[in-house]
Order: C-alpha cells, then structure tokens, then sequence
C-alpha cells in the first residue's frame, strides 16, 4: 500500500468502527492520513492546536454520544498526559489514541520521543499495539474501539512509518 | 462601582440557562452553579484548563443543544489555544463565560496573568470569536448571558469579579458517578442511546 492506500485503510478502519468524531494535529507522517479523514463526510473533524485540546474535545463528545479518535504524533502524546489521567481516566472515559510514532527504528529526527513512548504508555497503564501493517488497520482499529469501550480507558494503536504506507514492511518487525 | 460577585451572576445565570448542559471549570464555581442549579446536566472538569475543550466537544456532539462553559482566568489562561479552536469550529450553541478574578483562587489565591493585563476578551476576540464581551455588572451579565443563551450564535463573556466564595455545599458525587448521571440525562432529555451494556457471556 502507498500512503494514500493506507490513510483510506485506516479511515475505512475508524468508520468501521463507529467513529464520528476525530481530533487531530498534523506531522508530516500523517498527512495523506489527516487528508483523508478532512474529506470523510461522516466525521466531525476537529483540527486542533495543541493536542491536549483534543483529549477534552472527545472526553466531551463521548458524554453527548459521540465515538471518538485523537490522531497526534508522540510527542503530542506526551503534552496530553494531564488530560489523559485528570480526564479520561479519572472519569473512566474510554478514547481511541491513534500515535505517530516518530523515532521508531530507522525514523529519523526524534529518537529520544520515540525511546520513552512505549515506556510512558507502560507507566499509565494505557493498552497499545503497534501497527506495522495497514493491511491490519480495519481489523485492528475495530478491536482496539472494542478494547476502549469494555475497559472504559484510552487504548493506543501506534501508527509506524510501515503502517501509513510510507516505507517498506521488513518481516522481521 | 461596587464589586460583582460570581455568585450573584450565577443565580441570575440559572434563571436563563433553562435546560443547557454545563461545563463547569475546577475550583469553586461548580460547587456554588451546583447550589443555584442543582441538575444531571452539570458537569464538573478537574483537568485545569480543559473546560472549554470538554464544552466544544459537547457543542459539535449535540448541535442542537445549548452548551455552557463557565471556566475561570486561571484555567482558560493555561489553555488559551482553545479559543483559536473554538473560533475555527465556530459552534452556535456554545456560550463561553469567563468569571476572571485575576487569582489562582483555589490554590493559593497568587495573582494570574490576567491581574498583570492580559484581556481574555481581547484574546478570543483576536482568536476569532467576534461576538465576545465583557460585562461590567451583574446586571449587565445576565442581559448579556440571557442573549447568548438565547441566541444561535457562539458568544463569549467575560466577567471581572471579586474574589469572595459563597458558602454552598461540598460536590455531592465523584468523577465517575457525574460522568454516569450526566449521560443518562443526556440520554432521557435528548431521547438517544449512549452507553451500552458489554455483550453478555456468548462474547462476539
């Protein structure tokens, strides 16, 4: 799959999961992502400014009756760690986190985000499955949305270069 | 001129605010709305700054309700990107209201950047939010809150206020328990179905 391919994978993916509402923040990595989630009529998409906006921005959607998704790179992860504990968890709010993951292996400019990402979604607790692969994006989104709702906590699907269609798969990872 | 009180705005609020869901920031002001307005449709945010955000987010879910947010200068402050979001998202059922007493008044009562200038109205009017004002007295508050509320347009108001505390009651529920009650009132007054129960033990 191109990005292309894999940004409708994965919109396909979020529909199917009943998701209508998306918060997002650009990186470069999730731009064919981000366009194709803009042109998805059923979404209400909520181009943010900071991405712990957008962890209010569902937390509030979820209490009306809205699914929702923040899509963010890591680093905008970690500037909503407040929000994510004092809200989401606190109130047993469940959010399907979609996180670029820059500095994973071979990605560079951000390896130092990319070594503690893992660690700090270990530390809160927070369920998170890498997504290698955007042939897995329906499939994995759908069970992830499944995960968030039963558990009532954010669930995290980490979204490689590989899985947005931006570099070769290797097997071995 | 003699010093407005939250406390005063808020009982002349609760007399326009009909069935509105409101947002309402950490800090005191939740406990002395919750006095005036007891309801299933308040809910109170402890992530300081967050207000507004969890108020957009109601505003876009459920256009066709009104939403109140009534956030302090502390708590807007920490998170004035909200208002470029707001303005770009432009909901015409969200009334932001802002009770700046120029004081983190929950902790500790130190001076916010609002007591040293900073125009929180200035602001969201140059975030774009056009329909932003501030109201110098409770009476001007309430003219102005009943506008808004009526109204079909987003709104921000501002309000300067002292930094006084009613004496009202603790918050009678936790996090979890608002969360629940204020879904269900979503539920019953809007007539749709939110939460559902997880698939029994015959599981997918």
């Amino acid at each position: 799959m191109n990005a292309m391919e894999a940004a409708h994978a994965i919109v396909a993916g979020l529909r199917g999961a009943g998701i209508n509402l998306v918060a997002t923040l650009p990186d470069i990595n999730l731009a064919e992502l981000l366009r194709a989630v803009e042109e998805e009529r059923q979404f209400i998409h909520v181009p943010l400014c900071r991405e712990e906006e957008g962890i209010g921005v569902c937390a509030g959607g979820y209490l009306v009756g809205k699914k929702c998704a923040a899509i963010m790179q890591n680093g905008g992860f970690f500037n909503s760690n407040n929000a994510i504990v004092s809200t989401l968890m606190q109130y047993q709010i469940p959010l399907l986190l979609m996180i670029y993951y820059a500095g994973d292996v071979g990605d560079r400019t951000f390896s130092s985000t990319g070594s503690m990402t893992e660690p700090v979604l270990q530390a809160l607790g927070i369920r998170y499955y890498v997504m290698r692969d955007s042939d897995d994006a329906p499939e994995l989104i759908r069970r992830a949305q499944i995960l968030a709702e039963d558990s009532r906590r954010p669930v995290a699907l980490l979204l490689t270069k590989e899985g947005l269609g931006r570099r070769a798969a290797l097997k071995s990872l | 001129m003699s010093v407005v009180q939250r406390f005063d705005c808020l009982k002349a609020l609760a007399g326009s605010a009909g069935d509105a869901l409101v947002v309402s920031s950490a800090g005191a002001v939740t406990l002395e709305w919750n006095a005036v307005r007891p309801s299933d449709g308040n809910l109170r945010v402890r992530t300081l700054g967050l207000c507004s955000s969890i108020a957009l987010g109601m505003a876009l879910g459920l256009p066709q309700r009104k939403i109140i947010a009534l956030d302090g200068d502390g708590s807007l402050l920490m998170n004035l990107s909200s208002l470029a979001t707001v303005a770009r998202m432009k909901p015409a059922n969200l009334v932001h209201i802002v009770f700046d007493n120029e004081v983190y008044e929950a902790s500790g009562k130190k001076k916010t950047a609002t007591g040293a200038g900073a125009d929180l109205v200035g602001l969201a009017r140059a975030a774009g939010i056009e329909n932003a004002r501030w109201a110098g007295s409770v009476e001007e508050f309430a003219q102005a809150a009943e506008r808004a509320v009526n109204g079909a347009a987003l709104s921000f108001i501002g309000v300067k206020i002292g930094t006084e505390r009613a004496s009202v009651p603790p918050y009678p529920i936790d996090e979890v328990e608002n969360k629940y009650r204020f879904i269900r009132y979503v539920e019953k007054s809007e007539k749709i179905a939110i939460l559902s129960a997880n698939l029994p033990a015959s599981y997918d």
